[in-house]
């Protein structure tokens, strides 16, 4: 049997809330398992004990719920609201006729003033005083008379400016003049003065470079004779020291040579002899 | 239809009286708390009356379930003027609002619902205000204590009523151990009576939420008193 009941079953067949049937199957089950049955009546105790805790008796106090409220008219919630509103209407209209308010609407356009309606006096429609030739005419008039302006100006302008000009050139010649003149007026003598001390001055230079260039130069060529038969000593010797090895090796060679020469004469020599000696055999 | 609500009212008061012609002949001491219970069955008439606006319905209602809503609160917080606060506001409540009661018969775990309401708000300014008054002495260490007002008991052997009061503040600590969740659930089940059907509905949770409450409220209770030492035996040998 598989049957196992919850802890919700079990609670409500520990209170009597379990149908027939269903208390039967746990009443078998609990005496199948004497496990769960000790648990069980481990909570029927703790449920008996716990019935123990007493009720406590009280008189319920009066209670006042009259809540019936009269309300008078004057606080009338509905009262209240209409005469708000009337005030308001009223406020507003009290204070429109102090401020003079007017409201229009007149084709499509709504307009709201204060302060009462302003006379306006009506002018008598207005008469076009000038014609378009008129004031043809006087635009006409009035370019001609700027042209004119504009015309004396520009000669006046250029008047100025040529005069300036001409100012201007005259003093700058007279000062070309001037100078010109302090310079025709240096002496001739400091003219040759000065000449001369530049030519004096030159040669000065010259020759003093000249000797200095001549005594470089003998230094430089004596050196390079110098070093050029330093050089040739040095080539002879190397000359000599090559000839030295080549006459070394010539005779090296011929003696090499006359070596080669005897022993290839020994052996032609020697070679006859022995073949005519195995033949002899 | 006038004739049938009379058949009615009459076959209900002839069960109202053979029931207390039975309760007379028991024990007479028990007669007046039970004729309250009958007279609690009896109640629809009662609550429709009062629902329509009738205030004579509505005080005997008060009387009739003040009671009960405030031992749920007084169990819930193991403290008497919690209780009547909740009480007060729970009936203030049922004054305001019974007007929208759908159902008659749903009147108790409405009733309920709006206990369990208050009673949590009660917790959640207690949990705020930590600041411990004189008030919240526990009930009896007052000088003005309230059990002197409990007279059901009077004529009871004096000393074996103290030991019952004794004992009941003490399984009622052990109750005040469990969470909040789990005591309102053994308080409705345990000593107010409702099935767990109702007590679903007051709460609004699932039947099956308010067994597995029940079963884990039971077994941690279990615990307690084997802690305290309270057992079934030792109680028995006590009173």
């Amino acid at each position: 049997m598989n049957y196992k009941p919850d802890e919700g079953t079990l609670i409500s067949y520990l209170y009597g809330e379990l149908s027939a049937d269903e208390a039967a199957k746990v009443q078998v089950y609990l005496q199948a398992n004497p496990e769960e049955l000790k648990k069980w009546q481990a909570l029927s105790n703790t449920k008996d004990v716990m019935a123990h805790v007493q009720d406590k008796e009280v008189i319920a106090p009066p209670i006042f719920m009259d809540d019936t409220k009269v309300v008078s008219f004057w606080n009338n919630n509905y009262f209240k609201t209409v005469m708000s509103i009337a005030a308001s209407i009223l406020f507003l209209m009290v204070a429109g006729k102090l401020l003079g308010t007017e409201i229009n609407y007149q084709q499509g356009e709504l307009k709201i003033s204060f302060g009462g309606k302003k006379e306006q006096t009506e002018l008598p429609p207005s008469q076009p005083l000038l014609t378009e030739s008129k004031v043809q005419e006087m635009i006409q008039s009035s370019l001609a008379k700027n042209n004119e302006v504009i015309a004396a100006n520009w000669t006046e302008d250029q008047k100025r400016l040529s005069q300036s000009i001409r100012q201007n050139l005259a003093q700058n010649s007279r000062k070309i003049d001037e100078l010109m003149k302090t310079a025709s007026d240096a002496s001739q003598e400091q003219v040759r003065g000065f000449v001369a001390s530049l030519q004096s001055e030159n040669l000065k230079l010259m020759k003093d470079y000249f000797q200095l260039s001549t005594a470089d130069q003998k230094k430089y060529t004596e050196s390079l004779l110098v070093d050029f038969s330093e050089y040739l000593k040095e080539q002879r010797k190397q000359d000599l020291m090559i000839l030295q090895t080549r006459v070394n090796s010539i005779e090296k060679n011929t003696d090499q040579f006359k070596q080669e020469t005897e022993q290839i004469l020994a052996n032609i020599i020697s070679t006859p002899m022995n073949k005519s000696n195995r033949n002899s055999y | 239809m006038a004739g049938r609500q009379k058949t009615g009212n009459f076959l209900g008061r002839l069960k109202l009286f053979r029931a207390i012609r039975h309760l007379y002949s028991t024990n007479p001491q028990d007669v007046a708390e039970t004729l309250l219970d009958i007279a609690m069955m009896h109640s629809d008439s009662l609550i429709a009356r009062a629902r329509e606006g009738d205030k004579t319905a509505q005080s005997k209602l008060v009387q009739l379930w003040y009671k009960r809503i405030y031992n749920f609160g007084y169990k819930f917080f193991y403290d008497h003027d919690l209780a009547m606060e909740v009480a007060q506001k729970t009936f203030i409540s049922m004054h305001k609002n019974i007007a929208g009661l759908q159902e008659v018969t749903r009147f108790k775990s409405w009733l309920y619902t709006i206990a369990v309401n208050y009673c949590r708000e009660e917790a959640r300014k207690r949990k705020t205000n930590r600041a411990i008054s004189l008030n919240d002495l526990k009930p009896g260490e007052g000088e003005e204590s309230y059990r002197w007002e409990e007279s059901h008991q009077r004529r009871e052997n004096p000393e074996r009523q103290l030991r019952q009061s004794e004992l009941s503040d003490l399984l009622q600590s052990c109750l005040m151990e469990l969470s909040a969740e789990q005591r309102e659930v053994v308080i409705m089940k345990e000593y107010e009576g409702l099935k767990f059907r109702e007590i679903a509905e007051t709460l609004g949770i699932s039947e099956n939420t308010v067994k597995s409450r029940m079963y884990y409220g039971l077994e941690g209770l279990k615990k307690i008193l084997e802690q305290k030492k309270i057992t079934k035996e030792t109680i028995g040998y006590e009173l």
